[in-house]
């Protein structure tokens, strides 16, 4: 893996770092960087901690950052993975490749299971299966009694995530009232926790998808394909392109087309729906979400868009 | 890769980044104000800018987020908003305006470089300020806090120049009792727009607006030309080389630099400086760092590297604010963070708690929630004797309650005590 900061220099100033793409906000990085790997390093006061790793850009994003806090050490994570199994190949596979080169120790826990189980229940075989990774997560977060869990999540994405803390406190069956969170001053973070609590760790609160992207330019992360256009059967309705998959086939009277698209995020099949992009690489893609008019969850996530308080519920059920 | 077909979007949006929060009473707009920095630079997206068309819309729901606080119609958390200009990209902590809610706007200042406090000009009367409006100066003004003072609604009250500096002189006085040295005064109409992105309403006024004195902020953690001070928050062993790995909270460090270390001062001389597993010939306040130390030095979790003059202390003076609904118990036990270290505290005596309303320092045998009071702290373990003005981010601490759990008070050292 490339590094940044392959010259010595001054940082936080930013004038030494290496300059491959001018435009990059290196001092605004910098410090968003140096952020994340200050809450990363203030988990090493956890026994069991895990990434939360999907495969998918932020979760990439993190792990990236992760592996630098540590170095030249190895990061005191285990990668847990809540597999819906609607996810695409290619980014399965990615994720799998990730884990092996970081040496890091890739825990998947299926939705599938926990439906074998009985404690989920799906309305239908093609139902959306992102509420019932909260439920998967729970029991695999009891299982391997991980006392912290780290997610990509961004206080941007959403209006209810916009009032997470960094460490947010979990007991076992209230997850996330917002009235019960601990105020958290200068970055001197309370990481306490009782017997039965858990906490949810959230290092690229203070990013916006545009800073991801840059720094996935200035970094050279590897990401899935399907981040970048490729051409794909799609058809359009209420406004979104729906991809047309054995999950997700066409509805009666709609007419498949073939065209250039990319995802802007990949979670499970049947809820995230691609947007038309030329963008062929990390530079296009940020020059896209620069001057993108529409918000990343409402152009992409079908299940947001049931309902305006969709993600706020899904966080008090244990959602991330 | 080729980076030149970003350039146009791009440039407009690489620079600096400012932290600030927002306060105000319930009514004096502060909502609607936010709304409109979101909404006027074009930050928003368009899906979450559905419904906002037309002459009267409702700004203030743009940043009431839970379902909660819908249903009341207010804020009771703190929230975080970005949004950019062609020079600056922001992050806004928007903390609430209810009163048993100050612990959430100390927390919002405490992760800001300014704070902008809202004032309804139609509401002061006689030169007044509501008890909370001083509650909120009061905050800004312990915590360090550069303020800007937004007159909002002027609209209402014809844009009338006497009624802004009515305002200004009755904070004016105000500021004077808290001790808040640098402070601006805008006269705006968030509902309307004016003076808060373009200029507008009074043709008397010629001073920056909002978004122009935000951009000319200073980011906070510039304190690179402080004294060298490095918590230890974990020790990295790789082969049979100790990194002592940490974030410079002030100063800056290069190999060949001669160090202190922890509460007895060893010296001891840097042999690396390491960002991301990299070496680097220079790091600063803010850099997240691993160090390594030419000699073999007793040094763990919780220790400071820093430079010569350093002084440790087990007791201080402090002022604190009290965020636990669990009152303070005399003789109760707390666990104190400072930097990366955590030891137990006692506070031993209540010198005088605040009276917000008429900002008088009354005696008090208690602290509860809201409390903002002047303690004398001892502490187990020797901590860093800096002063909280000085030196910001080492001159901070957090009480937690042991038993609880609980984030119990923000505290800022203001004396060192024998």
């Amino acid at each position: 893996m490339r590094l940044a900061y392959e010259h010595g220099g001054a940082l936080m100033a930013g004038e030494a770092l290496e300059a491959q793409a001018p435009h990059v906000a290196a001092a605004r990085l910098d410090r968003l960087e140096a952020e994340a790997v200050h809450i990363l390093r203030e988990l090493a006061f956890y026994e069991r901690a895990a990434i939360m790793f999907s495969g998918g850009k932020d979760s990439a994003v993190l792990l990236h950052v992760a592996i630098k806090a540590f170095a030249p050490a190895r990061a005191p994570f285990r990668l847990l993975h809540i597999d819906t199994g609607h996810n695409y190949p290619e980014v399965i596979a990615y994720r799998d490749a990730r884990a092996k080169e970081t040496g890091l120790t890739l825990i998947v826990r299926e939705v599938e299971d926990s439906i074998r189980r009985g404690s989920v229940r799906l309305a239908s075989a093609t139902a959306s299966r992102n509420a019932a990774q909260a439920v998967t997560l729970t029991e695999a977060q009891q299982e391997f009694e991980f006392d912290a869990l780290i997610g990509g999540a961004r206080r941007d994405e959403e209006k209810a995530r916009a009032k997470e803390r960094i460490f947010s406190h979990r007991d076992a069956f209230a997850p996330g009232s917002p009235r019960a969170q601990r105020p958290e001053l200068w970055g001197l973070y309370n990481r306490h926790i009782g017997v039965g609590e858990n906490m949810r760790v959230f290092p690229l609160s203070n990013w916006t998808e545009a800073d991801i992207w840059a720094y996935i330019v200035r970094e050279r992360i590897e990401l899935p394909s399907l981040y970048f256009t490729h051409e794909r059967d799609v058809v359009r309705r209420d406004g979104l392109l729906f991809p047309v998959t054995q999950l997700t086939p066409p509805q009666e009277g709609e007419v498949a087309e073939r065209i250039k698209v990319r995802f802007r995020t990949v979670g499970d099949i049947t809820c995230t729906c691609p947007v038309e992009s030329f963008a062929a690489d990390a530079i296009d893609v940020l020059t896209e979400t620069l001057t993108a008019a529409v918000s990343e969850r409402g152009a992409t996530r079908m299940d947001d868009r049931a309902n305006a308080a969709a993600m706020e519920r899904r966080k008090l059920e244990g959602y991330f | 890769m080729d980076g030149g077909a970003a350039h146009g979007a791009a440039r407009s949006w690489s620079g600096q980044q400012i932290r600030f929060m927002t306060a105000g009473s319930v009514d004096d707009g502060k909502s609607t104000l936010i709304g409109r920095l979101l909404l006027d630079p074009h930050a928003l997206m368009r899906d979450q800018a559905a419904g906002l068309e037309g002459d009267d819309i409702d700004l203030a729901a743009l940043t009431d987020g839970l379902e909660a606080e819908r249903a009341q119609g207010i804020t009771i958390d703190v929230a975080y908003r970005y949004f950019a200009t062609p020079r600056t990209s922001f992050i806004i902590a928007d903390a609430p305006g209810h009163e048993q809610y100050t612990r959430n706007m100390v927390t919002a200042a405490s992760v800001s470089d300014v704070a902008v406090l809202v004032i309804d000009a139609a509401r002061v009367e006689n030169g007044q300020l509501k008890p909370q409006t001083r509650r909120h100066a009061a905050v800004a003004g312990l915590m360090g806090l550069d303020l800007i003072v937004v007159v909002n609604k002027m609209d209402l009250v014809g844009w009338s120049q006497e009624r802004f500096d009515e305002v200004r002189t009755a904070f004016g006085d105000v500021a004077g009792l808290l001790g808040l040295k640098n402070i601006a005064f805008t006269p705006v109409s968030a509902k309307r727009g004016d003076n808060i992105v373009r200029r507008g309403g009074a043709d008397w006024y010629d001073g920056p607006t909002l978004v122009e004195q935000l951009e000319s902020a200073r980011p906070r953690e510039s304190q690179a030309d402080g004294p060298l001070r490095l918590p230890v928050q974990v020790v990295l062993r790789h082969g049979g080389t100790r990194y002592y790995a940490g974030r410079i909270e002030s100063g800056a460090v290069r190999p060949g630099d001669k160090v202190r270390v922890g509460p007895a001062a060893v010296e001891a001389s840097v042999a690396q400086v390491r960002i991301g597993g990299v070496g680097v010939a220079r790091a600063e306040a803010g850099a997240s760092v691993a160090l390594e130390l030419a000699e073999d030095r007793d040094l763990a979790q919780g220790g400071v590297i820093a430079d010569a003059q350093v002084r440790y202390t087990r007791r201080f003076a402090a002022d604190l604010c009290w965020l636990d609904e669990n009152a303070w118990v005399r003789g109760r036990r707390y666990r104190l963070r400072q930097g990366a270290l955590e030891t137990q505290a006692l506070i031993e005596d209540v010198r005088f708690v605040r009276d917000m309303s008429s900002l008088a320092e009354a005696p008090a045998s208690g602290l509860k929630l809201n409390d903002i009071a002047r303690v004398s702290i001892g502490a187990r373990d020797p901590i860093l004797a800096d002063l909280y003005d000085d030196l910001p981010g080492t001159g901070a601490f957090v009480l937690f309650d042991p038993d609880t759990n609980q984030t119990a008070a923000a505290g800022m050292i203001r004396e060192i005590l024998p």
